[in-house]
């Protein structure tokens, strides 16, 4: 039996994971979620090595040849307009990030589909943080 | 040899020089979606005005089997010609010509033309497309880059000198454009860089493309090394005709006088609500800018680099001007290290070709943050500061909203010189936005407070009723008058027209020493 953290739209799940005969039967997220703490943004426990992982639907990374969306500058996630799935066109609002006490608006640089969200109402973001991808 | 065949053997050369490296090279050149340096050069120039010259240069060299390579013309078509009837100067390299490398008589083609351009007093441009040195040529082809590089500089600031990348243009040869005032790129065909994707993965074991390297859009809107992106080569060419109508033909003379359409006394009703009530909102400053314009007509430089300032070119009341302006829609409008190489090389241009600066101001200040300090916003925010003071051109600053700290100062503030500054009645000049202020004038009366947050928050309204306004500045003359948003257009063409006669004397030197 093993342990993850994983944050989903900045919910965080604990799940546990069983290993059977090598490959992934049981995934059982605990019962209730768990607020994210708002200092943490979302960087789950990752010691993804394992063959029997889960793949977390959020995690530090966008999946493979998904375009990232990074933070321009330092600041605090206001809003997240998009989640996962959703259908954006180019200049479509897809976050809010306050800094320099103004409410910035993070759009869409092309038309695609929500990838990953990365990050979590209220979070404070680094420059070049992920904060979510998009398939084009 | 009769006369009559002496005559038909030149149009025989000429005939062999203008076709370059021949029919086949020229199909490959168009089947790779680009066309050959003559067309090139038919597209930009007025009709019949194009004049060759050196069309029968050829390489002095003999080593490496050159004298059986060697084409009239060397791999470049250079002379001069009209574009919407003003005289300029071009070069065009020919990639069908020996992959359009660049050898000693190549670059002494190119650097003959520069030489007059200069002499004229007219624009140079230069359209790249080319391998890169000719390895053949030896040091002899490393000389013709240098005596380039060293025109190309002595000529910055006397003529408006502009780059064109229409294929290749890869390591020495790229600092050509980069000297320049303007590098144009055309998707998918051009790419600049100072060692390729081979060399790259060899060296770091990165994996890049030519196109994710030095492509367009990576100079457009990464490295900040290109100032326009054009779909199409025909688009490039438009582009380049638009850019050269607002410069003027050298540094003693002034921008093309264009009579004005558009009513001077334009009311602008809708800047009268452009502004959001709540002071943490952003809105499209590329709307202030072209409602002030002549035909709300703007030419924007660097559209896709450092967007959080917005820089080009527009006219009022028929004259060029040249804009600079934060916009708070992109990272609240905050001076960083790009935004302010970014703006700085602007109003330098501008400084050295006559062309008045009007600047809008909305800037929360310069970006906060480790990453910053470290790629030295110091060093880089001095350009601005160091571009306003030094410029000489009329200045007129419009404050429309947050003019804070040491950035209010940078945005062509009074105190750089600034001859005329309005602010809009929304305007927020103060030492520091309300929330830091009050957090640290009354810093030990809120922790001594009995509910220090709404006494924090009382303190803000306090700050910002006070302190948050244009009359505080307007009362030192700092501001020269506070105007309705309406009236914006009216009042800067007005002091545009004041200003024309604008003469200032600043002490003899060799040259400053801007803070690179």
């Amino acid at each position: 039996m093993r342990k993850f953290v994983i944050n989903v739209n900045g919910n965080r799940y604990e799940v546990e994971v069983e290993e059977v005969g090598g490959s992934v039967n049981a995934v059982q997220p605990a019962a209730a979620p768990v607020q994210a703490a708002p200092a943490e943004p979302a960087q789950p426990v990752q010691k993804a090595e394992a063959p029997a992982a889960p793949k977390p639907a959020a995690n530090s990374s966008a999946p493979a040849g998904a375009v990232k969306i990074t933070a321009p500058m330092p600041g605090t996630i206001l809003d997240i307009k998009v989640k996962t799935g959703d259908q954006v066109k180019k200049g479509d609002i897809l976050l809010i990030l306050e800094a320099m006490k103004m409410e910035n608006e993070i759009v869409s640089p092309q038309d695609g589909v929500i990838a990953s969200v990365n990050t979590s109402k209220g979070a404070s973001v680094n420059s070049g943080d992920l904060l979510l991808s998009i398939n084009g | 040899m009769a006369t009559m065949d002496k005559i038909n053997d030149l149009y025989a050369r000429k005939r062999k020089a203008e076709l370059g490296g021949g029919e086949e090279r020229i199909e490959k050149q168009h089947a790779s979606g680009k066309k050959t340096a003559r067309e090139r050069i038919l597209m930009l120039m007025d009709p019949n005005s194009f004049v060759e010259m050196d069309a029968f240069v050829e390489t002095r060299s003999i080593e490496f089997g050159m004298q059986k390579k060697k084409i009239p013309g060397d791999g470049v078509v250079t002379g001069y010609g009209t574009v919407n009837g003003r005289l300029v100067y071009i070069s065009s390299q020919d990639f069908t010509v020996i992959g359009g490398s660049l050898g000693e008589m190549h670059a002494a083609k190119i650097t003959k033309v520069m030489d007059m351009a200069v002499k004229m007093g007219a624009p140079f441009i230069s359209i790249n497309d080319s391998g890169g040195a000719r390895i053949e040529e030896g040091i002899d082809a490393l000389k013709g880059f240098g005596e380039i590089f060293y025109r190309n500089t002595i000529a910055s600031g006397v003529i408006p000198q502009i780059s064109v990348i229409m294929g290749p243009c890869a390591g020495g040869a790229v600092y050509s454009p980069a000297i320049t005032d303007f590098v144009f790129m055309v998707e998918k065909t051009s790419q600049m860089f100072i060692t390729g994707p081979q060399v790259i993965k060899a060296v770091t074991g990165e994996d890049v493309t030519f196109e994710e390297l030095g492509g367009a859009a990576a100079h457009n809107t990464t490295s900040g090394v290109a100032h326009f992106k054009s779909a199409s080569e025909e688009d490039c060419i438009r582009d380049i005709k638009r850019l050269l109508s607002f410069l003027p033909d050298n540094n003693l003379s002034d921008s093309e006088l264009i009579d004005c359409t558009d009513d001077v006394n334009r009311l602008s009703d809708e800047l009268n609500a452009i502004i959001p009530d709540e002071p943490n909102r952003p809105y499209d400053m590329k709307k202030v800018v072209t409602t002030v314009l002549d035909n709300y007509d703007f030419l924007e430089v660097h559209e896709g680099f450092a967007k959080n300032i917005i820089v080009g070119f527009g006219r009022v009341n028929g004259r060029t001007v040249g804009i600079i302006a934060n916009q708070p829609q992109v990272n609240a409008g905050v001076l960083d290290v790009n935004s302010s190489d970014k703006a700085a090389r602007f109003v330098r241009f501008c400084d050295a070709f006559n062309i008045p600066l009007v600047t809008f101001t909305d800037v929360p200040g310069y970006l906060p943050g480790v990453e910053q300090e470290h790629s030295g916003i110091i060093r880089h925010g001095a350009k601005l500061l160091y571009a306003f003071s030094e410029a000489t051109v009329p200045k007129i600053n419009i404050i429309v909203r947050k003019a804070y700290g040491g950035a209010y100062i940078a945005m062509n503030s009074k105190h750089l010189g600034a001859d005329i500054v309005f602010a809009w009645p929304s305007a927020e000049i103060a030492v520091m936005g309300p929330e830091g202020a009050a957090n640290i004038i009354f810093r030990k009366d809120i922790a001594s407070s009995d509910d220090p947050i709404s006494f924090r928050e009382e303190k803000i309204r306090e700050y910002r009723e006070k302190f948050s306004n244009p009359y505080i500045a307007a009362s030192r003359g700092y501001v020269d008058d506070v105007i309705e948003p309406a009236a914006t257009r009216i009042r800067v063409a007005g002091a545009l027209e004041m200003l024309t006669s604008k003469r200032e004397a600043r002490p003899s030197k060799k040259h400053g020493n801007i803070p690179l």
